[in-house]
Protein backbone atom coordinates (compact mmCIF):
# COMPACT_ATOMS: atom_id res chain seq x y z
CA UNK A 1 0.00 0.00 0.00
CA UNK A 2 1.48 3.29 -1.05
CA UNK A 3 0.78 6.67 0.58
CA UNK A 4 -1.05 8.02 -2.46
CA UNK A 5 -3.25 4.92 -2.58
CA UNK A 6 -4.02 5.48 1.09
CA UNK A 7 -4.85 9.15 0.44
CA UNK A 8 -7.03 8.36 -2.52
CA UNK A 9 -9.11 6.14 -0.24
CA UNK A 10 -9.60 9.12 2.09
CA UNK A 11 -10.45 11.76 -0.51
CA UNK A 12 -13.97 12.11 0.89
CA UNK A 13 -12.74 12.54 4.43
CA UNK A 14 -10.19 15.21 3.43
CA UNK A 15 -12.81 16.99 1.35
CA UNK A 16 -15.16 17.04 4.34
CA UNK A 17 -12.40 18.54 6.50
CA UNK A 18 -11.75 21.26 3.91
CA UNK A 19 -15.44 22.12 3.69
CA UNK A 20 -15.66 22.27 7.49
CA UNK A 21 -12.55 24.45 7.65
CA UNK A 22 -14.05 26.83 5.10
CA UNK A 23 -17.35 26.96 6.99
CA UNK A 24 -15.58 27.62 10.28
CA UNK A 25 -13.42 30.33 8.70
CA UNK A 26 -16.46 32.10 7.29
CA UNK A 27 -18.28 31.83 10.63
CA UNK A 28 -15.29 33.08 12.65
CA UNK A 29 -14.60 35.88 10.17
CA UNK A 30 -18.18 37.08 10.25
CA UNK A 31 -18.31 36.96 14.03
CA UNK A 32 -15.25 39.22 14.09
CA UNK A 33 -12.35 36.95 14.97
CA UNK A 34 -8.97 38.41 14.15
CA UNK A 35 -7.38 36.92 10.98
CA UNK A 36 -4.24 35.91 12.94
CA UNK A 37 -6.26 33.81 15.36
CA UNK A 38 -8.20 32.33 12.47
CA UNK A 39 -5.00 31.20 10.73
CA UNK A 40 -3.70 29.71 13.97
CA UNK A 41 -6.90 27.73 14.46
CA UNK A 42 -6.70 26.43 10.88
CA UNK A 43 -3.02 25.50 11.28
CA UNK A 44 -3.68 23.52 14.44
CA UNK A 45 -6.54 21.78 12.66
CA UNK A 46 -4.41 20.87 9.63
CA UNK A 47 -1.56 19.68 11.83
CA UNK A 48 -3.88 17.45 13.84
CA UNK A 49 -5.42 16.06 10.65
CA UNK A 50 -2.06 15.28 8.99
CA UNK A 51 -0.67 13.71 12.17
CA UNK A 52 -3.68 11.45 12.68
CA UNK A 53 -3.63 10.44 9.02
CA UNK A 54 0.08 9.60 9.09
CA UNK A 55 -0.36 7.59 12.25
CA UNK A 56 -3.23 5.69 10.70
CA UNK A 57 -1.21 5.10 7.54
CA UNK A 58 1.74 3.80 9.51
CA UNK A 59 -0.46 1.45 11.50
CA UNK A 60 -2.22 0.04 8.47
CA UNK A 61 0.99 -0.21 6.50
CA UNK A 62 2.84 -2.25 9.11
CA UNK A 63 -0.17 -4.45 9.78
CA UNK A 64 -0.50 -5.21 6.08
CA UNK A 65 3.22 -6.00 5.86
CA UNK A 66 2.86 -8.41 8.74
CA UNK A 67 -0.14 -10.15 7.15
CA UNK A 68 1.59 -10.42 3.80
CA UNK A 69 4.67 -12.02 5.31
CA UNK A 70 2.49 -14.52 7.18
CA UNK A 71 0.74 -15.37 3.93
CA UNK A 72 4.02 -15.78 2.07
CA UNK A 73 5.33 -18.12 4.72
CA UNK A 74 2.25 -20.32 4.65
CA UNK A 75 2.34 -23.68 2.91
CA UNK A 76 -1.42 -24.10 2.84
CA UNK A 77 -2.70 -20.61 2.06
CA UNK A 78 -6.25 -21.39 3.01
CA UNK A 79 -5.18 -21.66 6.66
CA UNK A 80 -4.38 -17.93 6.64
CA UNK A 81 -7.19 -16.80 8.90
CA UNK A 82 -6.13 -19.38 11.50
CA UNK A 83 -2.58 -18.15 11.62
CA UNK A 84 -2.77 -14.35 12.01
CA UNK A 85 -2.59 -12.61 15.38
CA UNK A 86 -5.89 -11.34 16.65
CA UNK A 87 -6.67 -7.82 15.39
CA UNK A 88 -7.29 -5.02 17.89
CA UNK A 89 -9.81 -2.74 16.29
CA UNK A 90 -13.41 -3.76 16.10
CA UNK A 91 -13.90 -3.39 12.34
CA UNK A 92 -10.93 -5.56 11.48
CA UNK A 93 -11.96 -8.03 14.14
CA UNK A 94 -15.39 -8.44 12.57
CA UNK A 95 -13.85 -8.93 9.13
CA UNK A 96 -11.51 -11.56 10.53
CA UNK A 97 -14.34 -13.41 12.20
CA UNK A 98 -16.03 -13.62 8.82
CA UNK A 99 -12.83 -14.76 7.11
CA UNK A 100 -12.29 -17.35 9.75
CA UNK A 101 -15.76 -18.75 9.26
CA UNK A 102 -15.25 -18.93 5.55
CA UNK A 103 -11.80 -20.46 6.07
CA UNK A 104 -13.20 -23.09 8.39
CA UNK A 105 -15.81 -24.09 5.87
CA UNK A 106 -13.07 -24.30 3.25
CA UNK A 107 -10.84 -26.44 5.46
CA UNK A 108 -13.71 -28.78 6.13
CA UNK A 109 -14.50 -29.04 2.45
CA UNK A 110 -10.86 -29.68 1.60
CA UNK A 111 -10.36 -32.39 4.20
CA UNK A 112 -13.62 -33.99 3.23
CA UNK A 113 -12.47 -34.09 -0.38
CA UNK A 114 -9.09 -35.45 0.67
CA UNK A 115 -10.66 -38.18 2.76
CA UNK A 116 -13.00 -39.06 -0.05
CA UNK A 117 -10.12 -39.30 -2.46
CA UNK A 118 -8.10 -41.41 -0.06
CA UNK A 119 -10.98 -43.78 0.51
CA UNK A 120 -11.55 -44.06 -3.21
CA UNK A 121 -7.89 -44.72 -3.81
CA UNK A 122 -7.80 -47.40 -1.15
CA UNK A 123 -10.89 -48.98 -2.61
CA UNK A 124 -9.28 -49.06 -6.06
CA UNK A 125 -6.18 -50.68 -4.57
CA UNK A 126 -8.23 -53.33 -2.79
CA UNK A 127 -10.29 -53.92 -5.87
CA UNK A 128 -7.18 -54.36 -7.99
CA UNK A 129 -5.78 -56.91 -5.56
CA UNK A 130 -9.04 -58.80 -5.54
CA UNK A 131 -9.39 -58.95 -9.29
CA UNK A 132 -5.87 -60.28 -9.59
CA UNK A 133 -6.91 -63.59 -8.03
CA UNK A 134 -9.34 -64.59 -10.82
CA UNK A 135 -6.90 -63.31 -13.46
CA UNK A 136 -4.18 -65.50 -11.95
CA UNK A 137 -6.51 -68.48 -11.86
CA UNK A 138 -7.49 -67.83 -15.49
CA UNK A 139 -3.86 -67.68 -16.58
CA UNK A 140 -3.07 -70.91 -14.78
CA UNK A 141 -6.07 -72.64 -16.34
CA UNK A 142 -4.88 -71.51 -19.79
CA UNK A 143 -1.34 -72.62 -19.00
CA UNK A 144 -2.51 -76.06 -17.91
CA UNK A 145 -4.76 -76.54 -20.95
CA UNK A 146 -2.77 -75.28 -23.89
CA UNK A 147 -4.89 -75.15 -27.01
CA UNK A 148 -6.06 -72.79 -29.72
CA UNK A 149 -8.62 -71.50 -27.27
CA UNK A 150 -6.14 -70.81 -24.51
CA UNK A 151 -3.88 -68.99 -26.97
CA UNK A 152 -6.76 -66.72 -27.85
CA UNK A 153 -7.78 -66.24 -24.25
CA UNK A 154 -4.35 -65.54 -22.78
CA UNK A 155 -3.79 -62.23 -24.57
CA UNK A 156 -7.21 -61.10 -23.46
CA UNK A 157 -6.27 -61.91 -19.88
CA UNK A 158 -3.00 -60.10 -20.41
CA UNK A 159 -4.90 -57.05 -21.58
CA UNK A 160 -7.20 -57.14 -18.59
CA UNK A 161 -4.13 -57.37 -16.41
CA UNK A 162 -2.54 -54.43 -18.13
CA UNK A 163 -5.60 -52.24 -17.72
CA UNK A 164 -5.89 -53.24 -14.10
CA UNK A 165 -2.23 -52.51 -13.45
CA UNK A 166 -2.59 -49.11 -15.01
CA UNK A 167 -5.50 -48.29 -12.72
CA UNK A 168 -3.44 -49.37 -9.74
CA UNK A 169 -0.40 -47.38 -10.74
CA UNK A 170 -2.51 -44.35 -11.44
CA UNK A 171 -4.20 -44.64 -8.06
CA UNK A 172 -0.79 -44.91 -6.50
CA UNK A 173 1.22 -42.50 -8.56
CA UNK A 174 0.46 -39.80 -6.01
CA UNK A 175 2.14 -41.79 -3.27
CA UNK A 176 4.95 -43.49 -5.12
CA UNK A 177 7.43 -42.03 -2.66
CA UNK A 178 6.20 -44.54 -0.11
CA UNK A 179 6.30 -47.45 -2.45
CA UNK A 180 9.66 -48.17 -3.95
CA UNK A 181 12.92 -49.78 -3.04
CA UNK A 182 16.04 -48.76 -4.92
CA UNK A 183 18.17 -51.82 -5.38
CA UNK A 184 20.88 -53.04 -7.64
CA UNK A 185 18.94 -54.76 -10.41
CA UNK A 186 19.99 -56.70 -13.45
CA UNK A 187 18.54 -54.93 -16.45
CA UNK A 188 18.26 -58.20 -18.34
CA UNK A 189 16.10 -59.66 -15.53
CA UNK A 190 13.83 -56.63 -15.69
CA UNK A 191 13.46 -56.93 -19.46
CA UNK A 192 12.92 -60.68 -19.18
CA UNK A 193 10.04 -60.14 -16.80
CA UNK A 194 8.49 -57.31 -18.81
CA UNK A 195 8.66 -59.31 -22.04
CA UNK A 196 7.31 -62.44 -20.36
CA UNK A 197 4.30 -60.48 -19.16
CA UNK A 198 3.46 -59.44 -22.73
CA UNK A 199 4.77 -62.54 -24.44
CA UNK A 200 1.58 -64.03 -25.84
CA UNK A 201 0.50 -60.77 -27.40
CA UNK A 202 3.96 -60.06 -28.80
CA UNK A 203 4.13 -63.48 -30.43
CA UNK A 204 0.64 -63.18 -31.84
CA UNK A 205 1.44 -59.85 -33.40
CA UNK A 206 4.41 -61.49 -35.07
CA UNK A 207 6.86 -59.24 -33.30
CA UNK A 208 10.55 -59.90 -33.62
CA UNK A 209 12.65 -58.62 -30.77
CA UNK A 210 16.29 -57.80 -30.77
CA UNK A 211 18.17 -57.17 -27.58
CA UNK A 212 21.69 -56.05 -26.98
CA UNK A 213 23.89 -54.92 -24.14
CA UNK A 214 21.39 -55.82 -21.44
CA UNK A 215 23.96 -57.40 -19.14
CA UNK A 216 24.29 -54.34 -16.98
CA UNK A 217 23.22 -53.45 -13.50
CA UNK A 218 21.10 -50.42 -12.66
CA UNK A 219 20.10 -48.91 -9.36
CA UNK A 220 16.35 -48.59 -9.42
CA UNK A 221 13.07 -50.14 -8.40
CA UNK A 222 12.43 -53.27 -10.44
CA UNK A 223 8.67 -53.32 -10.17
CA UNK A 224 8.09 -49.80 -11.50
CA UNK A 225 10.62 -50.14 -14.30
CA UNK A 226 9.08 -53.45 -15.36
CA UNK A 227 5.73 -51.70 -15.55
CA UNK A 228 7.17 -48.82 -17.59
CA UNK A 229 8.86 -51.12 -20.08
CA UNK A 230 5.61 -53.07 -20.33
CA UNK A 231 3.86 -49.84 -21.31
CA UNK A 232 6.48 -49.14 -23.98
CA UNK A 233 6.14 -52.66 -25.39
CA UNK A 234 2.40 -52.40 -25.48
CA UNK A 235 2.61 -49.04 -27.25
CA UNK A 236 5.03 -50.51 -29.76
CA UNK A 237 2.51 -53.23 -30.49
CA UNK A 238 -0.44 -50.89 -30.74
CA UNK A 239 1.27 -48.61 -33.24
CA UNK A 240 2.96 -51.31 -35.27
CA UNK A 241 3.19 -51.71 -39.00
CA UNK A 242 3.77 -54.90 -40.94
CA UNK A 243 6.74 -57.03 -39.83
CA UNK A 244 7.11 -55.35 -36.47
CA UNK A 245 10.54 -55.32 -34.90
CA UNK A 246 11.25 -54.03 -31.39
CA UNK A 247 14.85 -53.34 -30.49
CA UNK A 248 15.83 -53.07 -26.84
CA UNK A 249 19.36 -51.83 -26.30
CA UNK A 250 21.31 -50.67 -23.32
CA UNK A 251 24.60 -48.86 -23.32
CA UNK A 252 26.72 -46.82 -20.99
CA UNK A 253 26.13 -43.12 -21.20
CA UNK A 254 28.89 -41.57 -19.17
CA UNK A 255 28.42 -43.03 -15.72
CA UNK A 256 24.76 -43.63 -16.42
CA UNK A 257 23.05 -46.46 -18.21
CA UNK A 258 20.69 -45.70 -21.03
CA UNK A 259 18.06 -48.12 -22.21
CA UNK A 260 16.19 -47.56 -25.42
CA UNK A 261 13.11 -49.27 -26.78
CA UNK A 262 12.78 -48.69 -30.50
CA UNK A 263 10.09 -49.93 -32.83
CA UNK A 264 9.61 -49.69 -36.56
CA UNK A 265 6.01 -48.60 -36.22
CA UNK A 266 4.00 -45.66 -37.45
CA UNK A 267 5.99 -43.10 -35.49
CA UNK A 268 4.71 -39.78 -34.20
CA UNK A 269 4.12 -36.57 -36.18
CA UNK A 270 6.90 -34.11 -35.34
CA UNK A 271 4.47 -31.54 -34.02
CA UNK A 272 2.97 -33.95 -31.52
CA UNK A 273 6.21 -35.38 -30.19
CA UNK A 274 6.76 -32.86 -27.37
CA UNK A 275 3.30 -33.59 -26.01
CA UNK A 276 3.26 -37.39 -25.84
CA UNK A 277 3.99 -37.48 -22.10
CA UNK A 278 1.08 -35.19 -21.34
CA UNK A 279 -1.91 -36.49 -19.47
CA UNK A 280 -4.71 -37.60 -21.74
CA UNK A 281 -2.86 -36.75 -24.93
CA UNK A 282 -3.75 -39.26 -27.60
CA UNK A 283 -2.64 -37.44 -30.74
CA UNK A 284 -3.66 -38.22 -34.28
CA UNK A 285 -2.40 -41.82 -34.00
CA UNK A 286 -4.58 -42.46 -30.99
CA UNK A 287 -7.59 -40.88 -32.65
CA UNK A 288 -7.22 -42.91 -35.81
CA UNK A 289 -6.61 -46.23 -34.12
CA UNK A 290 -8.80 -45.79 -31.08
CA UNK A 291 -8.33 -47.56 -27.79
CA UNK A 292 -5.70 -45.20 -26.46
CA UNK A 293 -6.29 -43.35 -23.26
CA UNK A 294 -3.33 -41.03 -23.22
CA UNK A 295 -2.49 -42.31 -19.76
CA UNK A 296 0.27 -44.86 -20.37
CA UNK A 297 3.15 -42.54 -21.16
CA UNK A 298 1.86 -39.94 -18.73
CA UNK A 299 2.11 -42.43 -15.87
CA UNK A 300 5.52 -43.55 -17.13
CA UNK A 301 6.72 -39.98 -17.01
CA UNK A 302 5.48 -39.49 -13.47
CA UNK A 303 7.13 -42.68 -12.32
CA UNK A 304 10.34 -41.81 -14.11
CA UNK A 305 10.48 -38.47 -12.34
CA UNK A 306 10.20 -40.19 -8.98
CA UNK A 307 12.93 -42.67 -9.83
CA UNK A 308 15.15 -39.94 -11.32
CA UNK A 309 15.07 -41.65 -14.68
CA UNK A 310 15.21 -39.36 -17.68
CA UNK A 311 12.70 -40.19 -20.39
CA UNK A 312 13.39 -39.05 -23.93
CA UNK A 313 11.32 -39.63 -27.00
CA UNK A 314 12.49 -39.60 -30.57
CA UNK A 315 10.33 -40.44 -33.56
CA UNK A 316 9.94 -40.04 -37.30
CA UNK A 317 6.50 -40.42 -38.74
CA UNK A 318 5.99 -43.71 -40.58
CA UNK A 319 9.47 -44.85 -39.62
CA UNK A 320 10.10 -45.43 -35.94
CA UNK A 321 9.51 -44.41 -32.36
CA UNK A 322 12.25 -44.65 -29.79
CA UNK A 323 11.83 -44.03 -26.10
CA UNK A 324 14.94 -44.01 -23.98
CA UNK A 325 15.32 -44.24 -20.24
CA UNK A 326 18.48 -42.92 -18.68
CA UNK A 327 19.07 -44.46 -15.27
CA UNK A 328 20.87 -42.34 -12.71
CA UNK A 329 24.40 -43.28 -11.73
CA UNK A 330 24.63 -44.78 -8.26
CA UNK A 331 26.46 -41.82 -6.75
CA UNK A 332 23.99 -39.37 -8.26
CA UNK A 333 20.98 -40.93 -6.64
CA UNK A 334 19.86 -38.13 -4.41
CA UNK A 335 18.25 -39.10 -1.17
CA UNK A 336 14.69 -40.05 -1.94
CA UNK B 1 11.93 -85.28 -6.96
CA UNK B 2 11.51 -81.92 -5.28
CA UNK B 3 8.68 -81.52 -2.86
CA UNK B 4 6.72 -78.29 -2.84
CA UNK B 5 4.12 -77.12 -0.35
CA UNK B 6 1.50 -74.67 -1.60
CA UNK B 7 -0.18 -72.44 0.95
CA UNK B 8 -2.92 -70.58 -0.90
CA UNK B 9 -6.51 -69.87 0.09
CA UNK B 10 -8.07 -69.32 -3.35
CA UNK B 11 -9.22 -72.79 -4.35
CA UNK B 12 -9.06 -72.38 -8.12
CA UNK B 13 -5.54 -70.97 -7.96
CA UNK B 14 -4.53 -73.71 -5.55
CA UNK B 15 -5.88 -76.49 -7.78
CA UNK B 16 -4.43 -75.10 -10.98
CA UNK B 17 -1.07 -74.40 -9.38
CA UNK B 18 -0.97 -77.95 -8.05
CA UNK B 19 -1.72 -79.28 -11.53
CA UNK B 20 0.90 -77.02 -13.13
CA UNK B 21 3.68 -77.98 -10.74
CA UNK B 22 2.75 -81.67 -10.86
CA UNK B 23 2.99 -81.52 -14.65
CA UNK B 24 6.42 -79.95 -14.25
CA UNK B 25 7.46 -82.99 -12.24
CA UNK B 26 7.29 -81.72 -8.68
CA UNK B 27 5.69 -83.47 -5.75
CA UNK B 28 3.04 -81.06 -4.62
CA UNK B 29 1.25 -80.88 -1.34
CA UNK B 30 -1.43 -78.20 -1.05
CA UNK B 31 -2.43 -77.20 2.46
CA UNK B 32 -6.11 -76.60 3.10
CA UNK B 33 -5.87 -75.97 6.84
CA UNK B 34 -3.39 -73.22 7.53
CA UNK B 35 -3.45 -73.32 11.33
CA UNK B 36 -0.94 -76.16 11.43
CA UNK B 37 1.27 -74.88 8.63
CA UNK B 38 4.39 -74.73 10.76
CA UNK B 39 3.99 -78.31 11.91
CA UNK B 40 3.09 -79.61 8.46
CA UNK B 41 6.04 -77.85 6.93
CA UNK B 42 8.21 -79.81 9.29
CA UNK B 43 6.53 -83.16 8.74
CA UNK B 44 6.37 -83.04 4.97
CA UNK B 45 10.02 -81.96 4.65
CA UNK B 46 9.49 -79.89 1.50
CA UNK B 47 12.28 -78.45 -0.61
CA UNK B 48 10.25 -75.30 -1.16
CA UNK B 49 7.15 -73.54 0.11
CA UNK B 50 4.97 -71.27 -2.00
CA UNK B 51 3.30 -68.98 0.50
CA UNK B 52 0.41 -66.63 -0.21
CA UNK B 53 0.43 -63.45 1.84
CA UNK B 54 -3.28 -62.70 1.99
CA UNK B 55 -4.64 -65.64 3.93
CA UNK B 56 -7.77 -65.58 6.07
CA UNK B 57 -7.10 -65.40 9.78
CA UNK B 58 -3.33 -65.29 10.14
CA UNK B 59 -1.51 -63.84 7.22
CA UNK B 60 1.51 -65.16 5.38
CA UNK B 61 3.94 -63.12 7.44
CA UNK B 62 2.83 -64.86 10.63
CA UNK B 63 3.01 -68.27 8.97
CA UNK B 64 6.47 -67.48 7.68
CA UNK B 65 7.60 -66.69 11.23
CA UNK B 66 6.14 -70.00 12.42
CA UNK B 67 7.84 -71.97 9.70
CA UNK B 68 11.14 -70.20 10.22
CA UNK B 69 11.14 -71.21 13.89
CA UNK B 70 11.34 -74.83 12.84
CA UNK B 71 13.00 -75.00 9.47
CA UNK B 72 15.08 -73.10 6.98
CA UNK B 73 13.22 -74.40 3.92
CA UNK B 74 13.22 -71.91 1.02
CA UNK B 75 10.05 -69.84 0.92
CA UNK B 76 8.72 -67.97 -2.09
CA UNK B 77 6.04 -65.44 -1.28
CA UNK B 78 3.27 -65.25 -3.84
CA UNK B 79 0.92 -62.33 -3.50
CA UNK B 80 -1.28 -59.85 -5.25
CA UNK B 81 -0.20 -57.14 -2.81
CA UNK B 82 2.72 -55.69 -4.64
CA UNK B 83 3.81 -52.80 -2.52
CA UNK B 84 7.40 -52.40 -1.52
CA UNK B 85 6.86 -52.45 2.22
CA UNK B 86 5.35 -55.93 2.01
CA UNK B 87 8.17 -57.08 -0.20
CA UNK B 88 10.78 -55.73 2.19
CA UNK B 89 9.02 -57.31 5.14
CA UNK B 90 8.71 -60.65 3.37
CA UNK B 91 12.38 -60.75 2.54
CA UNK B 92 13.44 -59.64 5.99
CA UNK B 93 11.34 -62.38 7.58
CA UNK B 94 13.41 -64.92 5.71
CA UNK B 95 11.53 -65.25 2.44
CA UNK B 96 13.76 -66.26 -0.47
CA UNK B 97 11.81 -64.61 -3.26
CA UNK B 98 8.71 -62.56 -3.83
CA UNK B 99 6.48 -63.08 -6.86
CA UNK B 100 3.44 -60.96 -7.55
CA UNK B 101 0.16 -62.16 -9.02
CA UNK B 102 -0.88 -62.47 -11.72
CA UNK B 103 2.32 -64.28 -12.42
CA UNK B 104 3.51 -65.26 -15.78
CA UNK B 105 3.88 -69.04 -15.69
CA UNK B 106 7.41 -69.30 -17.17
CA UNK B 107 8.56 -66.55 -14.81
CA UNK B 108 7.14 -68.38 -11.80
CA UNK B 109 8.72 -71.68 -12.87
CA UNK B 110 12.06 -69.98 -13.47
CA UNK B 111 11.99 -68.40 -10.01
CA UNK B 112 11.13 -71.75 -8.41
CA UNK B 113 14.04 -73.37 -10.23
CA UNK B 114 16.39 -70.57 -9.25
CA UNK B 115 15.50 -70.82 -5.57
CA UNK B 116 15.83 -74.61 -5.62
CA UNK B 117 19.17 -74.33 -7.31
CA UNK B 118 20.39 -71.91 -4.68
CA UNK B 119 19.36 -74.17 -1.83
CA UNK B 120 22.04 -76.70 -1.07
CA UNK B 121 20.23 -79.92 -1.86
CA UNK B 122 19.71 -79.27 -5.53
CA UNK B 123 21.60 -81.76 -7.66
CA UNK B 124 23.92 -80.59 -10.41
CA UNK B 125 22.14 -79.63 -13.61
CA UNK B 126 22.52 -81.79 -16.65
CA UNK B 127 24.67 -80.14 -19.21
CA UNK B 128 23.90 -82.46 -22.05
CA UNK B 129 20.86 -84.15 -23.50
CA UNK B 130 20.49 -87.05 -25.90
CA UNK B 131 17.81 -88.43 -28.21
CA UNK B 132 17.87 -90.93 -31.09
CA UNK B 133 21.66 -91.06 -31.09
CA UNK B 134 22.24 -87.32 -31.28
CA UNK B 135 24.04 -85.88 -28.29
CA UNK B 136 23.70 -82.23 -27.44
CA UNK B 137 26.41 -80.60 -25.34
CA UNK B 138 24.59 -77.67 -23.80
CA UNK B 139 27.52 -76.00 -22.08
CA UNK B 140 29.72 -75.88 -25.17
CA UNK B 141 26.94 -75.67 -27.78
CA UNK B 142 28.08 -78.68 -29.78
CA UNK B 143 26.14 -81.40 -31.62
CA UNK B 144 27.69 -84.89 -31.61
CA UNK B 145 26.70 -87.91 -33.68
CA UNK B 146 28.78 -90.99 -34.46
CA UNK B 147 32.01 -89.27 -33.34
CA UNK B 148 31.36 -86.41 -35.75
CA UNK B 149 30.49 -83.07 -34.29
CA UNK B 150 29.69 -79.48 -35.22
CA UNK B 151 29.00 -76.21 -33.47
CA UNK B 152 25.50 -74.81 -33.19
CA UNK B 153 24.16 -71.37 -32.32
CA UNK B 154 22.17 -70.64 -29.19
CA UNK B 155 18.92 -70.54 -31.18
CA UNK B 156 19.62 -73.89 -32.85
CA UNK B 157 20.50 -75.50 -29.51
CA UNK B 158 17.27 -74.30 -27.95
CA UNK B 159 15.17 -75.49 -30.88
CA UNK B 160 16.71 -78.94 -30.57
CA UNK B 161 16.25 -78.86 -26.80
CA UNK B 162 12.57 -78.22 -27.19
CA UNK B 163 12.09 -81.06 -29.66
CA UNK B 164 14.31 -83.50 -27.74
CA UNK B 165 12.35 -83.00 -24.54
CA UNK B 166 9.49 -84.96 -26.03
CA UNK B 167 10.80 -87.30 -28.72
CA UNK B 168 8.11 -88.79 -30.95
CA UNK B 169 5.66 -86.01 -30.18
CA UNK B 170 4.62 -83.40 -32.68
CA UNK B 171 5.58 -79.96 -31.50
CA UNK B 172 3.66 -77.16 -33.17
CA UNK B 173 5.44 -74.05 -34.42
CA UNK B 174 3.46 -72.00 -31.91
CA UNK B 175 4.67 -74.19 -29.03
CA UNK B 176 8.20 -73.98 -30.36
CA UNK B 177 8.15 -70.20 -30.58
CA UNK B 178 6.66 -69.96 -27.10
CA UNK B 179 9.41 -72.18 -25.73
CA UNK B 180 12.06 -70.02 -27.37
CA UNK B 181 10.55 -66.81 -25.97
CA UNK B 182 10.50 -68.43 -22.54
CA UNK B 183 14.24 -68.79 -23.01
CA UNK B 184 14.76 -65.19 -24.09
CA UNK B 185 15.05 -65.92 -27.79
CA UNK B 186 12.56 -63.44 -29.18
CA UNK B 187 12.11 -64.53 -32.79
CA UNK B 188 9.22 -64.38 -35.20
CA UNK B 189 7.87 -67.05 -37.50
CA UNK B 190 10.15 -66.21 -40.44
CA UNK B 191 13.29 -66.26 -38.34
CA UNK B 192 12.27 -69.65 -36.98
CA UNK B 193 12.09 -70.96 -40.54
CA UNK B 194 15.55 -69.59 -41.30
CA UNK B 195 16.98 -71.12 -38.12
CA UNK B 196 15.30 -74.41 -38.92
CA UNK B 197 16.82 -74.52 -42.40
CA UNK B 198 20.32 -73.83 -41.03
CA UNK B 199 19.89 -76.42 -38.31
CA UNK B 200 18.79 -79.02 -40.84
CA UNK B 201 21.84 -78.27 -42.98
CA UNK B 202 24.10 -78.85 -39.99
CA UNK B 203 22.32 -82.10 -39.14
CA UNK B 204 22.69 -83.24 -42.75
CA UNK B 205 26.44 -82.61 -42.50
CA UNK B 206 26.47 -84.93 -39.49
CA UNK B 207 24.62 -87.54 -41.53
CA UNK B 208 21.25 -86.89 -39.87
CA UNK B 209 19.40 -85.51 -42.89
CA UNK B 210 15.94 -86.55 -41.73
CA UNK B 211 16.44 -86.16 -38.00
CA UNK B 212 13.66 -83.59 -37.78
CA UNK B 213 10.51 -84.45 -39.66
CA UNK B 214 7.98 -81.84 -40.69
CA UNK B 215 4.30 -82.59 -40.28
CA UNK B 216 2.61 -80.22 -42.64
CA UNK B 217 0.26 -77.85 -40.88
CA UNK B 218 1.01 -79.47 -37.54
CA UNK B 219 4.61 -78.97 -36.59
CA UNK B 220 7.88 -80.83 -36.11
CA UNK B 221 8.87 -84.14 -34.64
CA UNK B 222 12.06 -86.03 -33.91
Amino acid sequence: MKLNEFMRDRQGQVFLHIVSMAALSVFLYLTGTAPGVLILVLLVWILGLVASMLLKYHKEYSRLKELESIMDGLDKKYLFAECVSKPVDIYERKIFQLMRRSGKAMIEAVSEAQNGQKEYREYIEDWVHEIKAPITAGQLICGNNKSELSRKLLPQLAQIEEHVERALYYARAGSVEKDFIIRKMSLSDIIKEAVARHQTLLIQNGVKMETSGLDVMVYTDGKWVTFMIGQLLSNAMRYRTENPVIRIEAYNYGKQVRLSVTDNGIGVPAGELPRIFERGFTGSNGRERGGSTGMGLYICKKLADFLQIRLDAEAVQNEYTSISMTFPAKENLAKM
Amino acid sequence: MHRIIIIEDDTSIRDELTLLLTNEGYHVFALTDFSEAGKQAEEYRPNLILLDLGLPGRDGFALCKDIRKKSSVPIIFVTSRDNSMDELRALSLGGDDYVTKPYNIPVLLARIKAVLRRSADFGGQEDYTEANGLRLDLSRGILEYNSKNCEATKNEIKILCCLMRRPGEIISRADLIEYLWDNQIYIDDNTLSVNMTRLRAKLTDLGLGDYITTKRGMGYKI
